[in-house]
């Protein structure tokens, strides 16, 4: 059965609607899969039993013609996400021992669309990380070479699916931690619009930059699984009250397309072989009928600084709920109340997301606050306003998802070095705009990926070209 | 940018997190390397640009005043290691 796991979602949906398999079989499959490949560390929990008995009362309702959109699909989530009565760590051993008490909206859309949940994924610890090596769980290994990091923090969700160990996996993206993952896996990762998916019970990182999305081996597959996750939620106070389109249809819609290439962008990128591959990319689409045109986007260049005050500036007040009272690690070594807070936090935490918290809380201090936080909003306004004029003109921004291919694992100790690897993907997320990655080429014989960011509630559009450029390519297909 | 001894004090103070001395040189290497990358910022001129904290503009919205029952108490509870009587325990804070 080991040629299940290998099928996309479209293709798994039509076998199970035609009864060619069964879910019972194809979730037995991702089990063993899951099981064989387990050094990979792809998953912090996988729920073996449970799945096997959803997967009957998936059989059954596809037997009785209710299967519902996603009825009997195995699907992994990112272990940010939480479930109700499931162990939701967020890669922290600060929360080594939280059993959800809730569910989150996204869990329960996709739950309520049919999908099986095999497990939870391997994250950097609170989605904090490049490489996957802030885990407490200790890192991910890239399926393709096992000795390179399959970056972060959706490390576990994008090695997931290519490792063929589920249909598709949820995932979050703040920086750049759905499509950098994405790149280096060879695998298609989109961040919807902020707001697009609800936030409720995704662990927060930076609330106005955090978005949940999909990792998946296709943009036909990613459109259909983000239609099962979007849509208004009451919960969400930032959740967008706006008509979920139907992805599904919009992905193969003939549209036309008018990309913009930020101007200078292609002799910046420093790796040949990635500009290359980027200029290869665009004139495929170019020859499909796309329209290319020049845009500005002068402030862009500002996109990492302003990120590196405004994402640690709100980890720092996200993450003060961590007190050890009520809830995650709490110190056995305690004798007052401030020992209580002090030694359940720094025991909790490790480095790098203490190093995140102490940033915030210096630039949000007294003294500092305008010279950072102002400052950075500040910037923030002139990159959001740079994208606006830039899509008066264009329908998508194309530009590549990472510097470089995935690097070898403990590799980079330098914290710049590791931060440098969202520059390209930052931008987005300071806006709330959709982008995704799709493969477009290697460098040093590993996947890297090509970034197409679209406008507000757009995602339908870069899916579309997505989509069009895997049908004119093969980057995509794992060999 | 410069991290004093006295900065890290501060930092560790208010996000009540320890900073042992074996690791504060190489903290302080961090924290100076991330703001000297972040000082960047000062190259722009933003004396008349508005701050945006948040990307969409978006109206809050309010739901109906109705008492429901998602999320218990006593399974909320269940989370903690030290609770009495629907109460959370901590070390005693006054003598």
């Amino acid at each position: 059965m080991s040629e299940l796991i290998n099928l996309s979602l479209t293709d798994q949906i039509i076998g199970l609607a035609d009864k060619s398999f069964s879910s019972k079989e194809i979730t037995g499959a991702y089990l063993n899969e899951i099981k064989k490949k387990e050094s990979l560390n792809c998953f912090i929990s996988v729920f073996e039993e449970e799945s096997e008995e959803k997967a009957l009362m998936a059989d059954e309702n596809i037997s009785k013609n209710k299967a519902r959109p996603l009825e009997g699909i195995p699907i992994a989530h990112k272990d940010i996400f939480c479930i109700k009565d499931k162990k939701t760590t967020c890669g922290s051993k600060m929360l080594s021992n939280f059993i959800s008490p809730y569910s989150s909206e996204v869990f329960s859309k996709l739950d309520t669309a049919g999908a099986i949940t095999l497990g939870k994924t391997n994250m950097d610890e609170f989605a904090m990380g490049s490489s996957n090596e802030t885990s407490f769980y200790g890192n991910v290994l890239n399926p393709i070479n096992e000795k390179l990091s399959p970056g972060g923090s959706s490390g576990g969700s994008a090695a997931a699916v290519r490792a063929n160990l589920c249909s598709f996996a949820t995932a979050s993206d703040t920086g750049g931690s759905i499509r950098q993952p994405a790149s280096f896996c060879g695998v298609t990762g989109i961040k919807p619009t902020y707001g697009r998916v609800s936030r409720w019970g995704m662990i927060a990182f930076a609330s106005s930059l955090d978005q949940a999305g999909i990792i998946a081996k296709n943009a036909k597959d990613a459109a259909i699984a983000l239609k099962y996750m979007s849509g208004f939620d009451r919960k969400d106070s930032t959740s967008l009250n706006e008509e979920v389109k139907d992805l599904q249809k919009e992905v193969d819609a003939d549209q036309e397309h008018v990309i913009g290439i930020p101007k200078g962008l292609i002799e910046n990128i420093k790796n040949v072989q990635v500009q290359d591959s980027f200029k290869n990319a665009i004139s495929i689409l170019e020859k499909d009928g796309a329209k290319i045109e020049e845009i500005n986007l002068p402030h862009i260049e500002y996109s990492l600084p302003a990120y590196y005050v405004i994402a640690p500036a709100e980890c720092s007040a996200n993450l003060a709920r961590y007190d050890g009272i009520r809830f995650g690690h709490r110190s056995e070594s305690v004798s007052s109340l401030e020992d209580l807070y002090v030694n359940s936090r720094t025991e909790g935490f490790g480095r790098e997301v203490k190093n995140r918290i102490f940033i915030g809380t210096f630039c949000l201090s007294a003294g500092y606050y305008d010279a950072f936080y102002n400052k950075a909003l500040k910037i923030r306004n002139l990159i959001k306003s740079d994208f606006d004029e830039a899509f008066k003109k264009v329908s998508s921004i194309a530009m590549p998802t990472c510097s470089d291919s995935s690097f070898e694992l403990g590799s980079i100790s330098d914290p710049i070095e590791m931060y440098e690897q969202d520059i390209y993907t930052i931008p987005a997320n300071l806006a709330g705009l959709p982008a995704l990655s799709i493969p477009s080429g290697t460098a040093d014989e590993m996947p890297i990926g090509l970034q197409l960011i679209g406008n507000y509630l757009e995602e339908g559009r870069i899916l579309n070209l997505a989509n069009k450029f895997q049908k004119l390519t093969d980057f995509h297909e794992f060999k | 940018m410069k991290i004093t001894e006295q900065d890290l004090k501060n930092i560790s103070l208010l996000s009540k997190i320890k900073i042992d001395e074996e690791t504060s040189d190489s903290l302080i290497k961090d924290l100076e390397s991330i703001l000297t990358m972040v000082n960047k910022m000062d190259e722009l001129d933003t004396s008349k640009i508005n701050p945006l904290t948040h990307p969409i503009e978006n109206t809050q919205t309010l739901r109906e005043d109705i008492i429901k029952k998602d999320i218990e108490r006593e399974k909320l509870q269940e989370l903690s290691k030290e609770k009495e009587s629907g109460f959370y325990l901590t070390p005693k804070v006054i003598e």
